[in-house]
């Protein structure tokens, strides 16, 4: 229970003013970056160092009270976002990198520090922080962590759970542990590993070691423009099958190359393509790179390219990249409203896939943009739409979950990099049988038994049988009136996640 | 004006949070109902009417909106923040009275009669060298820094003059170009020494300055304090006086500028605000003309409502290139507000405090003779930031330098 008391009690530890109970306050953290989900806090703290992270957690726990951590909200699954039962806590104001330790190639931060920021910070010594997902510009290397987060260079320096040697962990019962070394290979299972990507269900991480890399000394990034989506596909799987591993391989469509050339952001994108690919190369030296530029620009022509070009220097680079980071920011010029979308299918079905989403938003008369992480297979479909037509939103749920079907049918998987949260909670079942769930929130009952730390999201908690039947599960699993037992085991104490939300 | 005042600018926002660490409220608070998408997200209620204007934690979060503009030109999807925010202090104003202290000075320093008084007193003050004494924190000691920061340079802020004489300019074009000087009413009374560097520096650069009677205050610190009647009747006093020629309308004060370029979404009058140009934009048009060496180091720091409003970033650069030997140093977050936001570090002197710690922190890094900047609002900040922080750097106005300049090379002889 939330009471005047307890609010006393974390206004006594973090102050007043970093206590927010005001409608109005609350309201400015209902969403995070995929705004069609909408949640209001009961209460919001804001912690100012891991000392008062630990006490807020601790008060909390004495309290009953669950505790949802979010960093600078840029999310994209719903996985931050508080109802009124629980306390939002806002890591923000930890932002400080504690230290680089540029001979070992090691920092350690805070979870409140901005992606982007410890890359800059790292620059001076020729080092530089590897995972760089779209939003780094805002977005926090402890969310990072809580998301396992990826980006356009994932597909040849790994995702975040690559890069990240050492946690020290709040549990929800407030007690603190370390997982990992700085130092080198722990001894043990991988805890770090098991935590990276576990959407705020095992803990709060209040420190974070990360490796650093030394900064490539040499880049090229080739822009490739096809005529047509499956062209474009069936690029990308020759550019893989070349043998040379790109340092990013993206894709966008042309409906999210005309939303990018209308903004700021502006790259010099073909508007007339049906599709444009950006290639990265880099590599230790000159030469090396040069000649995998022009083998993997000969691939191109080769498979349709209609024109290719090189980024003549860093500030060519630059745009172009800042172009394909922004698109995703620069659908509000398509409508007001906007459904990312996250899948991850093989590289070879992506010619099939994106024309079978083609064929899903004409069915559902829905604006889908493509922009993608091409290379990993990893598809963001946009949809764009007004929530204030009626009935709209409910087409673009029906099509959302038919673009997840086909991605799961040739073989994908219903999330890449932004999470399960509570957007992708009603997708579950269709991967993952009723045992194999009942497993996830065993092993997460391990860090958090009374599931207080960002309950209801990731696993669907209420009764499996619901699942038997509808849901086509992949993994081998036990019979229905097995999974209705596991079921019916556990009623679900915690409040569960509900996926039926309001439109923006 | 538009069916839905201005709200209508926020539509685009889809919640991607790319503004986040463009909002120097955010980076003080790390609270998001101090950022540009919670802000919105506050506009947006209020307009839904699910939050009222009267409701004060909606009124303290977007009274703390400095009025930058620093989210804009990082929008990826071109959301219109300033016009939105207008828009929600226009409707917080139907439910209360602007702060005594705001009215004060609204009527202090833009009304005709009284600014004239206020003005010639605050100048007999600043001639005692009082205000200079007394700079420091504190409300009424920044505030006196503030006063100490508009007193005209001795001309021996800049290295010494080379003492070689060069020719006045005689390639000048015969028929000069005719500009109309805006005057404003702060730059008027406490920066006239601007305006007259502003008249001779474009001279030598090719254009012949006109005065325009009957001009009036911009309105933009009425617009900004949701007093948009008031902004719209002196808009209407200053189109009728600049008149309808296509000659453009000179400003050396980058809010002033902006609030110009504005008047088209204010009065429906597209026209005037397409005369309107930057003093540097002049100067850049025409190279402008180099000057005598001056040996200084200068830290450039562009003024929000010229970089994000006005989205001019390159000219104030050329301008100051003109300046043979002068060192230009960039500090690496100049981009972002120095917390003045015009009647703001009166109003929320915390908040406009904390906004200029790590740009003072940054400077004393640096440690320049000169910090350039175009704006009255942000001469005064810097300038009393500086004197409190114990640097020795001053804060000019990038035409003064290059006067300076041009006085050493013997132009005005």
């Amino acid at each position: 229970m939330i009471t005047a008391g307890l609010v006393e009690g974390l206004a006594g530890i973090v102050g007043a003013r970093h206590v927010r109970t005001a409608p109005a306050e609350r309201v400015t953290y209902a969403r995070d970056g995929l705004p069609t989900h909408r949640r209001v806090p009961a209460v919001v703290v804001l912690p100012g160092s891991r000392d008062e992270v630990i006490a807020v957690v601790r008060l909390l726990a004495t309290h009953g009270v669950p505790v949802v951590p979010r960093g600078a909200g840029t999310g994209l699954s719903g996985g931050a976002l508080a109802d009124a039962s629980a306390v939002l806590l806002v890591l923000t104001r930890l932002n400080r990198i504690l230290g680089i330790d540029p001979t070992n190639r090691i920092a350690l931060v805070e979870p409140g520090v901005v992606n982007a920021r410890l890359s800059v910070a790292a620059a001076p010594h020729g080092l530089y922080y590897a995972p760089d997902p779209s939003s780094q510009t805002a977005c926090t290397v402890g969310g990072n962590v809580a998301e396992n987060a990826g980006g356009p260079h994932c597909l040849k320096y790994g995702v975040t759970a690559q890069h990240v040697l050492a946690l020290e962990v709040v549990l929800g019962d407030g007690r603190v542990v370390e997982l990992g070394s700085p130092g080198g290979e722990p001894w043990g299972p991988d805890l770090v590993g098991l935590f990276v990507g576990s959407e705020g269900n095992f803990g709060i991480a209040t420190r974070i070691a990360v490796r650093l890399l030394p900064l490539p000394r040499a880049v090229r990034t080739l822009l490739a423009d096809f005529m047509s989506l499956r062209t474009a596909g069936e690029a990308v799987s020759a550019v893989i099958a070349s043998g040379i591993v790109p340092a990013a391989l993206e894709m966008m469509d042309q409906s999210c190359v005309r939303a990018v050339e209308d903004s700021v952001y502006a790259a010099g994108y073909p508007r007339d393509a049906a599709a444009v690919l950006l290639v990265e190369l880099d590599g230790g030296s000159d030469a090396a790179v040069t000649a995998d530029a022009e083998t993997i620009q000969r691939v191109l022509q080769e498979h349709g390219a209609r024109s290719t070009r090189t980024a003549a220097d860093s500030r060519e680079r630059e745009r172009l990249w800042q172009g394909r980071k922004k698109a995703f920011g620069a659908m509000g010029r398509l409508s007001r409203d906007l459904v990312v979308q996250d899948a991850v299918v093989p590289r070879s079905t992506l010619p099939d896939v994106l024309e079978t989403i083609a064929r899903i938003a004409a069915t559902y008369q829905l604006t889908v943009s493509n922009v993608f992480h091409a290379g990993d297979g990893n598809l963001h479909p946009n949809i764009s739409f007004d929530g204030r037509v009626p009935g709209l939103k409910a087409r673009v749920d029906t099509a959302s979950a038919e673009i997840m079907e086909a991605c799961i049918a040739v073989g994908g998987t219903i999330t890449g990099e932004h999470g399960v949260g509570l957007d992708k909670l009603r997708y579950m079942p269709l991967i993952f049988d009723a045992e194999s769930l009942t497993a996830m929130r065993a092993v997460r009952r391990v860090w958090d038994p009374e599931e207080r730390v960002n309950p209801g999201k990731v696993v669907p908690v209420h009764a499996c049988r619901e699942w038997s039947g509808a849901a086509k599960p992949r993994a081998i699993g036990p019979g229905s009136a097995e999974r209705d037992r596991l079921g019916a085991a556990d009623p679900g104490a915690v409040p569960r996640g509900s996926w039926e939300d309001v439109p923006a | 004006m538009s069916e839905r005042g201005g709200f209508e600018a926020l539509d685009a926002c889809v919640h991607c949070g790319f503004c986040l660490q463009a909002c120097p409220t955010f980076l003080a608070t790390g609270d998001e109902a101090d950022s540009p998408r919670g802000r919105i997200e506050l506009m947006r209620a209020l307009e839904a009417g699910e939050l009222t204007p009267d409701d004060a934690a909606v009124v303290v979060h977007l009274d703390r909106c400095l009025g930058c503009r620093g989210c804009e030109p990082v929008c990826p999807s071109g959301v219109g923040y300033g016009r939105g925010i207008e828009a929600a202090r226009a409707l917080l104003a139907t439910k209360r009275r602007p702060a005594p202290l705001a009215r004060a000075a609204l009527w202090a320093l833009t009304t005709p009669g009284p600014s004239r008084i206020a003005y010639t007193l605050a100048r007999a003050l600043r001639a005692t060298g009082i205000p200079s004494r007394l700079a420091g924190w504190g409300r009424f000691r920044f505030a006196m820094g503030m006063l100490a920061a508009t007193k005209p340079s001795d001309g021996r802020t800049l290295g010494r003059p080379d003492g070689k004489r060069r020719q006045p300019p005689s390639d000048s074009p015969t028929v000069r170009q005719s500009v109309a000087l805006f005057r404003g009413c702060v730059m008027d009374g406490l920066f006239s020494h601007v305006h007259d560097a502003t008249v001779r520096t474009l001279e030598v650069n090719g254009y012949a300055v006109r005065e325009v009677p009957g001009q009036v205050c911009c309105g933009a610190l009425h617009a900004h304090a949701g007093l948009r009647e008031e902004a719209r009747r002196l808009a209407r006093a200053n189109v009728a006086a600049f008149g309808d020629g296509d000659e453009p309308i000179v400003v050396n004060s980058a809010g002033c500028g902006a609030m110009l370029k504005e008047y088209g979404h204010l009065v429906a009058e597209a026209r005037f605000a397409t005369r309107v140009r930057d003093v540097t934009e002049l100067l850049a048009a025409r190279g402008p003309r180099p000057g005598a060496p001056v040996d200084a180091q200068v830290a450039y720091d562009p003024p929000c409502h010229l970089l994000h409003a006005q989205r001019i970033a390159d000219e104030p650069y050329r301008v100051l290139a003109a300046i043979p030997v002068l060192r230009v140093v960039s500090l690496p977050d100049a981009a972002q507000c120095c917390g003045s936001a015009g009647l703001f570090t009166l109003l929320e002197p915390a908040m406009s405090r904390a906004v200029l710690a790590p740009k003072l922190a940054s400077l004393r890094t640096a440690s320049p003779q000169v910090v350039a900047t175009g704006n009255p609002g942000c001469l005064m900040q810097l300038g009393a930031g500086l004197a409190a922080g114990g640097l020795r750097a001053t804060a000019r106005h990038p035409v003064e330098l290059l006067d300076e300049s041009y006085r050493a090379a013997g132009y005005y002889a």
